[in-house]
């Protein structure tokens, strides 16, 4: 890297990886204490709650009409409380979805892991949840493709978003 | 609609999480060769810049005032004086101490540096700006290269 005219390149020692690890190097290694807990808040508990009853609420601002999922106690765009409870579908439509060939830590993998925001029916447009879809060839998703939930076994289920386990195409009828 | 206030995240649905943030700090090419030095033969290096005159304890690659690289290495004697001092009663976790510790900074003799470290073998209430006092090391075989294989300062 040149600096300037006058100096071509950094001053000074470079620290290499093998230095730092090498048993003479004097290095001092510590874990911090950093502990955290994230609340859901009013309306996101709830929301947690009800996934373990098979069912997913929602909160309806009766200003702009439109229905929040997950639920928000304050409407984002008309800057009031939201006003009231209700459920809406566990079937939806792919608003926007990615096909990863990385898992969370960044390892390539073969089978890739197919993430999707999916519009949920009863609530209201571009109002998505973000979650994984599978039983479906990769090459066959597109946005608009409709979707049902996969539940999980009802005494599998701790009220978390993977209470559903992914979402499927759903069948033609 | 009114909300109920609730200031305790453990009432709502919750996560409770562990931040992996490891570290390793690396005290540099001066460091390292002052913790050896400390750690192998129970010595505390120094470096003077003579144009300055000024001694860097802990030691420096370079002066802080004129810039020029410090090359000379010198041993410093481990005795010096309290030069500011405070009186600990809680530990790290915010639990009382059955006695308070006296922590202070202590200018070495003949540098124009220090070290901040524990005061032992003195009452809390006798410590004192100005007081003599010099570094108890551990035993060799417990040291480890850092600041704790001195074990405290104790009065002269």
């Amino acid at each position: 890297m040149t600096m300037s005219e006058k100096m071509k390149e950094v001053p000074g020692i470079y620290l290499r990886d093998a230095e730092l690890k090498a048993e003479d190097a004097i290095t001092f290694k510590w874990r911090p204490n950093a502990k955290y807990i994230w609340a859901g808040g009013i309306a996101y508990s709830r929301f947690l709650e009800e996934l373990k009853n098979g069912r997913i609420i929602a909160r309806h601002c009766s200003e702009c009409d439109r229905i929040l999922v997950p639920p928000r106690m304050f409407c984002d765009q008309c800057f009031r409380a939201t006003d009231e409870w209700v459920y809406v579908k566990d079937t939806g439509t792919i608003n926007t979805y990615s096909v990863s060939y990385l898992d969370a830590d960044a390892n390539r993998i073969k089978d890739p892991i197919l993430v999707a925001v999916i519009d949920l029916d009863g609530a209201s447009e571009g109002v998505g949840i973000l979650h994984y879809v599978d039983n479906v060839d990769p090459k066959d998703l597109y946005v608009g493709m409709k979707l049902k939930a996969v539940w999980k076994p009802e005494k599998e289920r701790k009220g978390s978003v993977t209470d559903i386990a992914y979402f499927e195409p759903m069948k033609e009828d | 609609m009114a909300f109920d206030k609730n200031t305790d995240p453990l009432k709502l649905h919750h996560v409770v999480g562990d931040m992996e943030c490891d570290y390793i700090y690396t005290p540099g090419v001066a460091g390292d060769k002052f913790f050896k030095a400390l750690r192998d033969e129970g010595k505390l290096l120094a470096t003077p810049c003579e144009a300055c005159k000024i001694t860097y304890l802990p030691p420096r690659m370079y002066c802080e005032r004129c810039f020029s690289e410090l090359d000379k290495w010198i041993e410093a004697k481990p005795s010096g004086t309290v030069d500011t001092f405070t009186l600990v009663h809680e530990d790290r976790d915010g639990n009382k101490l059955p006695e308070p510790v006296p922590v202070a900074f202590i200018r070495i003799d003949r540098t124009d540096g220090g070290l901040i470290h524990q005061l032992r073998g003195v009452d809390s209430k006798a410590v004192k700006i100005g007081m003599k006092v010099k570094a108890v090391l551990k035993d060799k075989s417990r040291r480890s290269g850092g600041l704790t294989d001195i074990d405290h300062f104790a009065p002269a």
